[in-house]
């Protein structure tokens, strides 16, 4: 079950290259930073799923909103000429590398739990004097 | 905390973050693709926001175009009028003795501050960039403001007596900098290959120039090619083509 938001991925990207169609003018300097945007929205999903607070309204508004408000700062940095673009690509980053990084801490409480249940398990199942 | 306490929302997230990781991969590679396909962020905007956020570079490398255009007109009037004002001292002088004495030694200080126009024997180095030089040298390769001043110097040592830089007459004032990639002699921009003139007696200037460890030994490791000396018999140098006029400086008149 776990992998079916990676199989997906996956077939997203086969389904760009299938499409092979570059956007268009501007737009299509902005989709680099929508990217980065669904990358974090989708992070932060699964995220939210380890930590059981998972809300599919709320991460899927999050996902367009984040999407629409980083293709429009950026238009607006164009505008007003300052490089808002950057600084959205920070912010996102940033919350890229914290969702990235509570997910490995999950990951790994679980091996830990796995691992300590199995001892548990052992130990019952062995005879001899239990201490 | 166990993050496994609460089992409660199972794996109802499953499909919503496939159904955007499905999406997520369908915008990176249509990014990827736009990416390969376009050249930057600025050939995309309107014309009227580029011309913007570029202005400021663009009109001052235009307004700068413009000024070195004139600078170099300017200069060129300036040589015609000093040959004039020489023409009228000369018409002047003629009619006493005393007053032909005292143009003598006002013509004389004038060739020495290079004002005028001279001839006579002397050396011809030409310094370009290097064509092949070895990977890596990047700066080395290139003729810097720094080479032009050093040789300049060695030949005024060695006993030139006026000495041009691509036609430029090095004058009392003349000061070699760097601004970018061109030289500017006098604020007037020079490119590479850079031909310096000087009158003097031929061998002895080529001698100073070729002492071992010397300026142009530096240059020649690079690349020997982006030196080229050569001794001439005869050449004409234009005078000094800047302004003379003093602003601050007062002569202190003699005691007595």
């Amino acid at each position: 079950m776990i992998f079916i938001p990676f199989i997906a991925l996956f077939v997203g990207i086969a389904l760009g290259l299938l499409f092979n169609q570059p956007l268009p003018g501007i737009a299509g300097t902005y989709l680099a930073l929508a990217c980065v945007a669904g990358l974090d929205s989708v992070l932060g999903g699964v995220r939210s799923a380890l930590e059981s607070k998972f809300d599919s309204e709320i991460l899927v508004t999050g996902f367009v909103s984040n999407t629409l408000i980083a293709f429009g700062l950026g238009y607006l940095g164009d505008q007003i000429g300052l490089n808002l673009f950057l600084a959205a690509a920070l912010v996102l980053g940033g919350r890229i590398f914290t969702n990235l990084s509570v997910i490995r801490r999950y990951g790994i409480t679980r091996l830990r739990d796995a691992r300590a249940r199995r001892e548990m398990l052992n130990q019952d199942a062995a005879p001899g004097p239990k201490p | 905390m166990n993050p496994f306490a609460t089992r409660s929302s199972g794996y109802q997230w499953i499909w919503p973050t496939s159904a955007m990781a499905l999406v997520l991969g369908v915008m990176l590679t249509m990014a990827w693709i736009t990416a390969q396909t376009r050249q930057s962020r600025f050939s995309e905007l309107p014309t009227d926001v580029r011309d913007r956020l570029n202005s400021a570079s663009l009109d001052f490398q235009g307004e700068y175009f413009k000024v070195q255009q004139e600078l170099k007109s300017l200069r060129e009037s300036f040589g015609e009028l000093r040959e004039e004002n020489t023409k009228l001292q000369n018409a002047v002088a003629d009619q006493t003795k005393s007053s032909q004495l005292l143009n003598e030694s006002l013509q004389e200080v004038k060739t020495f501050a290079g004002l005028t126009e001279v001839e006579g024997p002397g050396l011809m180095i030409t310094l370009r960039d290097a064509k092949n030089a070895p990977e890596g040298l990047g700066d080395y390769a290139v003729i810097h403001d720094i080479d032009v001043l050093k040789v300049v110097n060695e030949l005024w040592n060695a006993g030139a007596e006026a000495i041009s830089v691509n036609d430029l007459r090095v004058g009392p004032h003349t000061n070699f900098r760097c601004v970018g990639s061109v030289i500017l002699v006098d604020r007037v921009q020079i490119a590479s290959p850079v031909v310096i003139r000087a009158i003097g007696d031929p061998k002895t200037l080529e001698g100073a120039l070729d002492l071992p460890l010397g300026v142009l030994a530096e240059i020649r490791q690079v690349e020997p090619a982006m030196v080229k000396t050569e001794r001439v018999e005869n050449m004409r140098m234009p005078g000094f083509a800047g302004s003379t006029k003093p602003k601050f400086m007062k002569a202190v008149p003699p005691k007595g």
